[in-house]
C-alpha cells in the first residue's frame, strides 16, 4: 500500500510540472532562436507586435478555457467573434461605445445560453451542437454584411483599443491580461471556479455534493460567449471595420493555445493562467516565423507539428481508457 | 500446444465418474501490494458445472482471466484434458476451447449476431483476403439451431434482449468448439446479474441441454442460481481456496459461511462503544417504491443510531440508499426530515437538510481524482472558507480546514495540495467521509463504505462511524459484508426483493446470528 501511492504521487507530479513547464521551455528556446536568426525579434517594439497580434485570440482562448475545463468544447468561438464583430460596427455609431460593447457581450451570452441550454437540455454533445453554432452564425455574419466590411465613423472605440494610456503598452493588451487576471482569479478563488473544475473533474461527484450540474454548465458556456462577444468588439476597434472573415483562423489557433497550456480536453485540469502560456507559445511562434520570413504555408506546416508534439508531451494519458 | 481431440481418461480412484476438463493446481499472482490469488487450485470435470463463490474481492475475475488466458500467473499450472497449457494469449485459451461470457458483455453492438460469432476467427472464412459471408452465416445459424437459440444470425446484436445476447455469448464459445475441434470449457461471469428470472430460467434451460456437449465454470453472487445448476462449488475467500465441496453436501447457509469465512469480531467493531441510540427520529421514509427496484420500503432512523441494510445483490439496498441521500429519485412515498419533506432526487435538497452521502463507487462518484484533497473536502464547503464583500475563498482557511480534518481523521496524504488519485482507497474514502462531517451533517447515508479497502482502512472507518454515531447522527449503513453489518447495526433491516423481509435489534451484547440474517435474505 505504501509504494504504491508513493509512486504515483510522483508521477503525477511530474506530469503537472511537465506540463507547466514545458510551455516556458518552449518560449524561451522560441525567444533565443528567432533572436539569433533575426535580431530585430528581440526588441520592446516586436514584443508590444506579438501582445497586438494576440491579444484577441488569447480572449477567444480564454472562454475555449472555460468550456474546456467542464470537459465540454465549444467550436463556435470564432464565428461568435465575427458576428460580435460586425455587430458591433453596425451599432456603434448609433448607440455609442457602451452600446455596442454591451451589443456585443449580450449577444455572446445569449449564443452561449442556447449553446448551454442545447447541451444540458437536449443532451446533445457540445462538439455538435457549436459546430451546428459555428455554421449558424458564419451564416447570418455573411447575411446581415453581405459579405463585405462594416465601416464605421466612430473614432471613440478604435482610440480606446489601440491607444496607449498606461506605460506605452497598446490597451487592448492591458483589456487581454485583466481579462487573464480576473478569470484566473475566478478560477481559483470563486465557487463558480471550483464548480467548473468539479464539473470537469467528476459531474457525479460534483452533483452527489449539491452542485446544480445544468446550471452551472450553462453558466459555463454563457461566460465563453461574453468573452467572446467582448473580443468580437475589441477586434473591430483594432481592424477599424467589421468583417466577415475576421475571427476565422480564431477557433483553430485558441484552441491548440488552450491544449498547449496544459488544459485537459477531458476536463478538469489546467486554467487561465495556463492558457495564457499557450497563447505565448503560439504568438511567439507566429510572430517570429514572419520576422524570420518564413512563408505563410510553411508556417502552417511547422505549426501543426508543435501542436502535436506539444500535446503529446502534455497529455496526462491516465484519463483516457482508449486513444482515439 | 493442447490436444486436439478430446482426451477421455480412465475413471479416476474413487469412483468418481468422469476425467478433469480442467485442472488448476496452485496457482498463484500477485499484484503490487496484494496477493490477488495464493495456492489456488481446483478441479473441473467433464461434463459438470463448477460453481464459483465469494465476496467482492475474494479473486473470482482474476482467477476467470488467468484460465482464459488474459492475466499470467506468477507460479502454477494449468492442464486442460490432463494436458498442461501455459497460455499467452486469449486467443490461445479459446483455441484450448475456453470461451468467457462475461458479465460486461463481451459482443459488440453494432453488428450483426454472426459477426460476433465469429469475431476474430474469421480467418477460417477468407478466400484470397474476402469474407465467404454466406458460409458464415449458414455457419453461424447451424450453431444456433443445434441450440436451439431462437435468433436469427443476421439481427443486429445491439437489437437483442440482454438475455439474448447472453445465449448468443454461449453460442460464441460452441461455435469455437467447431473452429477448433475441441470441447468447449465455457466460463460463466454473473450470466445471470441482469436477467430476469423468466430470461434466467431460460438460459439455465439451455445450458442443461448442452451438459453434454461442455463443461462449465459459474460465478455467481446468487447462491440459488450455484445450487440450481452446478454439480460443484469452490469457496474463494482472500485469494484462496476455501473448500471444494459436492453441491449435495452443503445448503444455502452453510454455503454462505465459507464465503464469508471469518468470525465475528466483536473488537474490530468496536462493540463496546456501541451506545443505545436517542428516541428522536432523525428521518423517516415511508413506503418508498421504485418499479423494478423498491416495492414500498418504510423506516424510521434515529439519531445515535447506525441503521444496517442487508440483501443480495438487486434486493433494492443500494436503490434505497441513494433514494434516502436523494441521488436517486424515488416513484412514491416520502423521504421526511424533521418535518421537511424532501424534494425526490434532489442532493441539494438532501444537504440542505443534512444529509451526508457516501456512494458505493468512490472513483465515480465519491472523488474527484484529478483534484487536490482541499479541493475535494471543501467541495460541499465552500460557504465556510469564503471571506469578504467578494465572497472570495481563502486558499488559507481551505488549507487549514482540511489539514483539520486530515489530522482528526488520520488521513495520511502529502498535504492539503496532493492530488486525491494519488492517495490509497482508505485515505480516499476518509476524504469523502471528511466533506461531510465538515459540514456537520446530522444523517449520513453510506453505501458499502468498506467496499476494496485493506483491513487497517476498515478498521479506522469503523472507529470513524461509532465517532459519528456517538455525537448523535443517525447513520444509514448499506453493506455487503455481513460480520461489519452484524457488528456496527444497533438494528438490522433485510431487503428482499425490494421488500423488507426481516429486521432485527442488534444490541451490543446480543447481537443476531449470521445464519438468521442471511435466512432473511434468500
Amino acid at each position: 500500500m505504501a509504494d504504491k501511492p508513493a509512486s504515483a504521487a510522483k508521477k503525477s507530479s511530474d506530469l503537472s510540472l511537465r506540463t507547466i513547464i514545458l510551455p516556458i521551455v518552449a518560449i524561451v528556446l522560441l525567444i533565443a532562436y528567432f533572436s539569433y536568426v533575426n535580431p530585430l525579434f528581440f526588441s520592446s517594439s516586436n514584443a508590444l507586435n506579438i501582445g497586438r497580434q494576440s491579444s484577441v485570440l488569447l480572449m477567444v482562448a480564454l472562454a475555449g478555457t472555460v468550456v474546456i475545463l467542464i470537459g465540454s468544447i465549444d467550436l463556435s468561438v470564432g464565428a461568435l467573434v465575427t458576428l460580435t464583430g460586425i455587430l458591433a460596427a453596425l451599432t456603434v455609431d448609433q448607440y455609442g461605445l457602451l452600446g455596442a460593447t454591451l451589443v456585443g457581450v449580450g449577444v455572446g451570452a445569449l449564443v452561449g445560453l442556447v449553446n448551454g441550454s442545447l447541451v444540458t437540455m437536449l443532451r446533445v454533445p457540445s462538439f455538435l451542437v457549436t459546430l451546428g453554432m459555428l455554421s449558424i452564425l458564419s451564416g447570418v455574419s455573411n447575411q446581415i454584411s453581405q459579405g463585405q466590411s462594416i465601416l464605421f465613423t466612430d473614432s471613440l472605440l478604435p482610440d480606446l483599443v489601440n491607444g496607449s494610456f498606461v506605460l506605452g503598452v497598446p490597451n487592448v493588451i492591458w483589456f487581454a491580461l485583466i481579462a487573464t487576471g480576473l478569470l484566473t482569479v475566478v478560477a481559483f478563488r470563486t465557487k463558480l471556479g471550483r464548480y467548473l473544475y468539479a464539473l470537469g473533474g467528476g459531474e457525479i461527484v460534483a452533483s452527489h455534493a449539491g452542485v446544480p450540474v445544468t446550471f452551472y454548465k450553462i453558466l459555463a458556456f454563457m461566460l465563453a460567449g461574453a468573452i467572446c462577444g467582448l473580443a468580437g468588439v475589441m477586434l473591430t476597434g483594432q481592424v477599424g471595420a467589421g468583417t466577415p472573415t475576421a475571427g476565422s483562423s480564431l477557433l483553430l489557433n485558441s484552441i491548440a493555445a488552450v491544449v498547449m497550456g496544459g488544459t485537459a480536453l477531458s476536463g478538469g485540469i489546467g486554467g487561465p493562467h495556463r492558457t495564457f502560456l499557450g497563447v505565448l507559445v503560439i504568438a511567439i511562434l507566429t510572430n517570429g516565423m514572419d520576422v524570420t520570413e518564413v512563408n505563410s504555408f510553411t508556417q502552417d506546416i511547422v505549426k501543426g507539428f508543435v501542436i502535436i508534439l506539444a500535446v503529446s508531451l502534455t497529455i496526462d494519458r491516465s484519463k483516457y481508457l482508449f486513444i482515439k | 500446444m493442447t490436444s486436439q481431440t478430446v482426451a477421455v481418461r480412465p475413471e479416476l480412484p474413487g469412483g468418481r465418474p468422469a476425467a478433469a476438463a480442467l485442472e488448476l493446481r496452485d496457482i498463484t499472482k500477485t499484484y503490487p501490494g496484494t496477493n490477488a490469488l495464493t495456492g489456488v487450485g481446483f478441479v473441473l470435470r467433464r461434463h459438470q458445472m463448477l460453481g464459483l463463490v465469494g465476496e467482492n474481492g475474494a479473486g473470482k475475475s482474476t482467477l476467470l482471466s488467468i484460465i482464459n488466458g488474459t492475466v499470467r500467473p506468477d507460479s502454477g499450472t494449468i492442464s486442460i484434458n490432463g494436458e498442461a497449457v501455459r497460455f499467452g494469449h486469449p486467443t490461445e485459451a479459446a483455441r484450448a476451447g475456453v470461451a468467457t461470457v462475461f458479465q460486461e458483455q463481451g459482443l459488440i453492438p453494432n453488428i450483426p449476431v454472426f459477426e460476433n460469432i465469429f469475431l476474430g476467427r474469421e480467418d477460417k472464412f477468407c478466400v484470397a483476403g474476402a469474407l465467404r459471408r454466406k458460409a458464415m452465416i449458414a455457419e453461424a445459424r447451424a450453431v444456433l439451431e443445434e441450440l436451439e437459440v431462437d435468433v436469427s444470425p443476421t439481427a443486429l446484436t445491439g437489437a437483442l434482449s440482454f438475455g439474448q445476447r447472453q445465449l448468443v455469448e454461449i453460442a460464441k464459445a460452441f461455435a469455437l468448439s467447431r473452429v477448433y475441434p475441441v470441447e468447449p470449457i465455457i466460463l460463466l461471469d454473473e450470466p445471470t446479474s441482469a436477467l430476469s428470472d423468466h430470461e434466467t430460467a431460460k438460459l439455465f434451460d439451455g445450458i442443461s441441454r448442452w451438459r453434454s456437449r461442455a463443461s462449465f465454470v459459474l460465478v455467481s453472487h446468487r447462491l440459488s442460481d450455484v445450487f440450481a445448476t452446478c454439480d460443484e462449488v469452490v469457496a474463494l475467500k482472500d485469494g484462496r481456496v476455501v473448500e471444494q465441496r459436492s453441491i449435495g453436501s452443503i445448503d444455502e447457509v452453510g454455503l454462505h459461511e465459507l464465503i464469508v469465512g471469518r468470525q465475528r469480531n466483536a473488537e474490530y467493531y468496536r462493540e463496546a462503544l456501541q451506545r443505545e441510540p436517542s428516541p428522536t427520529i432523525a428521518l423517516r421514509a415511508s413506503e418508498i417504491g421504485k418499479p423494478g427496484h423498491l416495492g414500498g420500503v418504510s423506516l424510521e432512523l434515529r439519531q445515535g443510531e447506525i441503521l444496517g441494510v442487508a440483501g443480495v445483490l438487486g434486493s433494492g439496498k443500494s436503490t434505497l440508499a441513494r433514494v434516502l441521500a436523494g441521488a436517486e429519485a424515488q416513484g412514491s412515498g416520502d423521504v421526511v426530515v424533521g418535518s421537511a419533506k424532501l424534494r425526490p432526487g434532489s442532493r441539494r435538497d438532501a444537504i440542505r437538510h443534512g444529509i451526508g452521502f457516501v456512494p458505493a463507487e468512490r472513483s465515480v462518484a465519491g472523488i474527484i481524482g484529478t483534484d487536490t484533497v482541499d479541493w475535494n473536502l471543501t467541495l460541499p464547503n465552500l460557504g465556510q472558507i469564503a471571506l469578504g464583500l467578494l465572497g472570495l475563498i481563502s486558499p488559507g482557511r481551505s488549507r487549514a480546514l482540511t489539514l483539520d480534518w486530515m489530522r482528526r481523521l488520520k488521513v495520511r496524504a502529502p498535504g492539503p495540495s496532493a492530488a486525491c488519485r494519488t492517495l490509497s482507497g482508505g485515505n480516499q474514502q476518509k476524504i469523502v467521509f471528511a466533506k461531510w462531517l465538515a459540514r456537520g451533517v446530522s444523517i449520513l447515508v453510506l453505501d458499502d463504505p468498506g467496499r476494496g479497502l485493506d483491513v487497517g482502512a476498515k478498521e479506522d472507518i469503523y472507529s470513524l462511524m461509532r465517532e459519528i454515531a456517538d455525537k448523535g447522527a443517525a447513520v444509514l449503513l448499506v453493506s455487503d459484508n455481513l460480520p461489519e453489518l452484524i457488528g456496527l447495526s444497533n438494528r438490522i433491516m433485510v431487503l428482499r426483493d425490494g421488500k423488507v423481509s426481516a429486521v432485527f435489534e442488534a444490541p451490543k451484547d446480543a447481537k443476531p446470528r449470521e445464519v438468521d440474517v442471511v435466512a432473511a435474505m434468500l
